[in-house]
């Protein structure tokens, strides 16, 4: 298993609920959905893996390594393969597409003869090969969430979050974007997506958890959006 | 540690680029004012110290012996003068080169020791000692010797001088740790500001696995431009300051021995200005480090 929740509870200091004993396992190379309500504990979940939040009981593992116990200087080195995507993209202005994909190995010093090459290809993959002078103002949603996907796998990470990611864009850009996440996935990239985007879950049939009240309430393997007692039969109905 | 040549040049480079967006001539003209005044202490310290080691080197006990000493207990007097724990040298001085010395202070008032008819004045010994500042142990202990009448080392002002210049050296630790506060809450302005800007930026490489050292070294370097910038400005008016002091107060007062040599001055005004850059280096640590915290 490349990650695995066993008994994971997150209580916010506010007293909100986050996760209530959530245990679950993710293998390597999977394809998994994260559905569930506004303060389900969708984006709980994928910050325990970044390891932007701690839980307040359980183990979150990851490769077999229980990151909850990771000293503060060895964080940055779990987010260098669990990298993160998010609905509004946080890519920086003043910073050309080519830029902002550099940056992300700059930062973390890869040698520079590295970092062109992998850029390149990171670019290609997204399709955005002819646009690296660009700036992300120059740009329209579904170029900048490109430009945010190929940042988060240019250092090819094992995992890759994407809480929410065509929560911006309208559904043609969205299967666009959801086709690239598929074909990232397909290279050996295990990939965790938020989101409530029902078409896109049920067109998919990947793997999906259902969060609720920050319970895990269902976990299908080729799922759809809205279980049996799903909730937006609720918030329609 | 080993940093890359591209990575050390993006750390200077966002250092300059954020010193030059950021700084202030207000957080400038505070930290160069402030790193001034300290400086100002340093150098009355310095001249302080100066005034009281020459005053000290030059340290003698003039023992006085009971009049009508017989010789041999005179010589027995001063081997016991030698023997004394600290005595570097003593040097006798018979009544009549004492009365010879009296007449040369006295000038054109010689005149008056005639009219005393017969020498007044003891035989006495000169004390030099090797340390200055157990001068007041060992003229105790001398004056406790047979046939001492009395010693003088011009204790009061020594111990006035050493006084005065405690009192400047507690004024100036003092000074230095609210002025130390100030540069920090000055430069750190300079360095949160600096953080709110990148915030974004900062946001992302912490999202893509960059190490806290690799965010914070661009805010330490600027934390030391604005450091060097400040303190370099007091550095040099404080350098032009005092030579033009010197050159005013030096004819006026030649008793004083104020330092007048460059060495020293250019020492201190380079001591402020790795002060100011130490202080800037500091206050960018402190910042960013709580910044990363939060």
């Amino acid at each position: 298993m490349l990650i695995c929740f066993y008994e994971v509870s997150k209580v916010y200091p506010n007293g909100a609920t986050g996760l209530h004993s959530v245990s679950t396992s993710i293998r390597n190379g999977e394809f998994v959905f994260l559905v569930g309500p506004s303060g389900a504990g969708k984006t709980t979940f994928l910050k325990l893996l970044t390891r932007e939040i701690t839980p307040t009981r359980g183990q979150v593992l990851l490769n077999g390594r229980n990151i909850t116990r990771l000293r503060p200087n060895e964080i940055p080195y779990l987010r260098r393969s669990v990298r993160m995507i998010f609905q509004d993209y946080k890519l920086l202005p003043n910073k050309t597409v080519y830029d902002n994909v550099a940056f992300a190995l700059m930062v973390i010093e890869r040698p520079d003869k590295q970092i062109g090459p992998l850029v390149n290809k990171a670019l290609d993959l997204v399709g955005l090969g002819n646009k690296v002078h660009a700036y992300p103002g120059e740009l329209s949603g579904g170029e900048q969430q490109r430009v945010s996907i190929a940042r988060a796998i240019v250092g090819a990470p094992l995992v890759l979050l994407a809480d929410e990611p065509t929560g911006n864009l309208d559904m043609e850009t969205s299967w666009d974007i959801m086709e690239l996440l598929l074909r990232i996935n397909k290279g050996g990239t295990t990939v965790i997506m938020s989101t409530h985007n029902i078409a896109i879950v049920d067109g998919l049939k990947q793997r999906v958890i259902e969060l609720d009240s920050g319970r895990v309430v269902r976990d299908d393997e080729e799922g759809v959006y809205e279980g049996e007692a799903g909730y937006t039969s609720v918030l329609s109905g | 540690m080993r940093v890359r040549l591209a990575t050390l040049r993006y750390f200077l480079v966002e250092g300059w680029k954020s010193a030059k967006r950021n700084v202030s001539l207000v957080s400038l003209g505070t930290m160069a004012v402030s790193i001034f005044v300290l400086g100002v202490f340093g150098l009355t310290l310095m001249n302080l110290n100066n005034v009281n080691n020459q005053l000290r080197s030059g340290i003698e006990i003039r023992v006085y012996v009971e009049d009508g000493i017989e010789d041999q207990n005179l010589k027995a007097l001063r081997q016991q003068i030698e023997n004394t724990d600290g005595v570097d040298k003593v040097i006798h001085i018979s009544k009549d080169e004492g009365l010879d010395r009296l007449a040369k202070q006295l000038g054109e008032k010689a005149g008056l020791i005639d009219i005393l008819g017969e020498n007044p004045l003891p035989d006495a010994f000169d004390v030099k000692v090797l340390n200055a500042d157990l001068t007041s142990d060992i003229a105790s202990k001398i004056s406790d010797l047979p046939y001492v009448a009395g010693v003088n080392f011009g204790q009061e002002f020594t111990e006035k001088l050493l006084k005065t210049t405690r009192f400047v050296t507690i004024g100036a630790v003092g000074l230095a740790v609210i002025l130390f506060g100030a540069v920090t809450f000055v430069v750190g302005n300079t360095i949160r500001l600096s953080l709110a800007y990148r915030a974004k930026e900062i946001e992302i490489m912490k999202l893509v696995g960059a190490t806290d050292w690799f965010i914070t070294w661009p805010f330490l370097i600027e934390g030391m431009i604005v450091g060097f910038m400040g303190s370099f400005v007091s550095g040099v008016c404080l350098y032009i300051g005092y030579r033009i002091c010197i050159g005013r107060l030096g004819p006026v007062v030649p008793f004083i021995p104020i330092i007048s040599e460059a060495g020293p001055v250019i020492k201190l005004c380079t001591g402020l200005v790795i002060l100011g850059v130490l202080m800037g280096v500091f206050a960018g640590g402190l910042c960013t480090k709580k910044y990363l915290e939060i």
